[in-house]
């Protein structure tokens, strides 16, 4: 039985939809963290979502969210991982978007406000996965000022920003910067080593 | 004197500016770059690299204009009219009822220059004023308020001296102004980094009211999109980079991040 973290719900309902809430998590906890946050934003909040997922292929994502009884086809996901790889892009979900790497960061902002543009849900969140994912292929500096504007974008658009976020694999400056940035933050995070 | 009385003297609302009245390219992020929209009778020198989006952005122009009942027509020269239709079919803002019902107008140039005679390797003087003579005419008896020439660069190749290419874009340029059409004309460059000339001739470039520059930033072997605008005149505007995307809803623009708005030194796009 998969147990969800009912306190994240709570967390959740304190949060207004202009806020810019940072998910700390450790890597073993990471998926039930995601999943405490998510289901709650559908099912209490009847949010629609886009989830950008750098650390995985979307397809591996919504098979989690399946085998735990979730349907998230009311979820649009952003896959920067799939391209990367030859015939990742072939999936059988229609809810899937590709952007070439994880490096074309403007890229993920058009492509992510494209299908706020399209999508009919009122109230609408985004969901980074993750941070850390991130920094594997951009500088810190870069990936700061993406941050930056990522999180301003979707406030000023009313639009609920939740970045996860695996601490220690971040580097200081851009944690640091997310610190700054976040309204919120949920902190299920393991030991942090800076 | 106090400062009571001072106040009193002084004008505290600022002096009316002058603003002229735009021509709205409905473009998402452009219109907000160009404080509100091209303004109206400019000449807009739209110059880019190849797959750079020149040739949606121009359609999309000419689509906006045609939703809000404007005329619009487009003179190609770089592929058949049937083949720049089909491509844009793909694109949620496109209607070809656009085009069924006049709104939309797409010439090619080829089937002008036959019609005018003009089937020659390189055009002459008269030549040059036979084909500003027909474009304006076109323009006039449909009543086009926007207009799109894809590209000029095609069309200044059959125009072998410099000063006539001048006086052909500038010319055409004063012409269509009278008429209160906001032009775009696309322009094909090799390279867009600072160091470009942003026309292939040299001369389009200052005669152009206005310089959209359009092409690709590499970044660990990826190309991304960009746009900026390097003039226009009769308005203030940002001169950033701003990265785009072709979305099936149309171009979208975001400013392109600071840390990355310049190619990787090792690139031959950014050398």
């Amino acid at each position: 039985m998969f147990e969800l973290d009912q306190r994240i719900a709570e967390q959740l309902t304190e949060v207004a939809l202009n806020s810019a809430v940072q998910v700390r998590c450790g890597n073993s906890n990471a998926f039930m963290v995601t999943a405490s946050t998510i289901i709650p934003l559908m099912q209490m909040f009847e949010m629609g979502g886009v989830y950008i997922s750098a650390n995985r292929g979307a397809v591996e994502i919504i098979q989690a969210f399946e085998s735990i009884g979730m349907d998230v086809s009311n979820i649009q996901f952003i896959d920067l991982v799939s391209s990367g790889i030859l015939g990742g892009t072939d999936v059988p979900y229609s809810n899937i978007h590709f952007v070439d790497s994880p490096i074309m960061l403007e890229s993920v902002l058009l492509r992510t406000l494209y299908i706020l543009r399209t999508t009919t849900s009122v109230r609408n969140f985004v969901f980074l996965d993750s941070v850390n994912a991130l920094a594997i292929y951009n500088e810190d500096r870069i990936l700061a000022e993406y941050l930056h504007t990522f999180i301003n974008t979707f406030r000023q658009r009313e639009i609920l920003s939740v970045v996860l976020n695996v601490p220690d694999q971040t580097p200081p400056l851009v944690l640091s910067n997310l610190d700054l940035y976040c309204t919120d933050l949920i902190d299920r995070g393991q030991v942090v080593i800076h | 004197m106090n400062p009571t009385e001072l106040v009193g003297l002084l004008p505290m609302q600022p002096a009316a500016v002058y603003t002229r009245d735009r021509c709205v390219t409905g473009i998402h992020g452009l219109d907000e770059i160009l404080r509100g929209g091209i303004p109206y009778g400019s000449t807009v020198l739209a110059a880019g690299t190849c797959g750079s989006g020149k040739t949606t952005l121009g359609m999309e122009f000419l689509v906006r204009g045609a939703l809000a009942g404007e005329a619009c027509a487009h003179f190609t020269a770089t592929e058949p009219s049937v083949k720049l239709l089909e491509n844009i079919r793909q694109y949620a803002f496109f209607d070809m009822n656009m085009v069924d019902s006049g709104l939309i107008n797409v010439f090619d140039m080829d089937v002008l220059y036959s019609w005018l005679g003009l089937e020659k390797a390189s055009f002459e003087l008269d030549d040059v004023h036979a084909l500003i003579k027909a474009i304006v005419d076109i323009v006039n008896t449909i009543g086009v308020t926007r207009l799109v020439i894809d590209s000029v660069t095609t069309l200044c190749y059959k125009i072998k001296s410099e000063q006539l290419i001048r006086d052909f874009l500038f010319t055409l340029g004063k012409k269509l102004a009278t008429l209160g059409c906001t032009t775009i004309l696309i322009s094909e460059i090799t390279s867009a980094t600072e160091n470009a000339h942003w026309s292939s001739f040299g001369v389009e470039e200052a005669i152009a009211d206005g310089i959209i520059v359009m092409g690709d930033v590499e970044r660990m072997g990826h190309l991304l999109r960009f746009l900026q605008v390097v003039k226009m005149r009769g308005t203030a505007h940002s001169r950033a980079k701003h990265a785009i995307e072709l979305t099936p809803l149309g171009v979208m623009l975001t400013p392109m991040l600071k840390w990355g708005a310049q190619s990787d030194k090792t690139s031959r796009w950014g050398s």
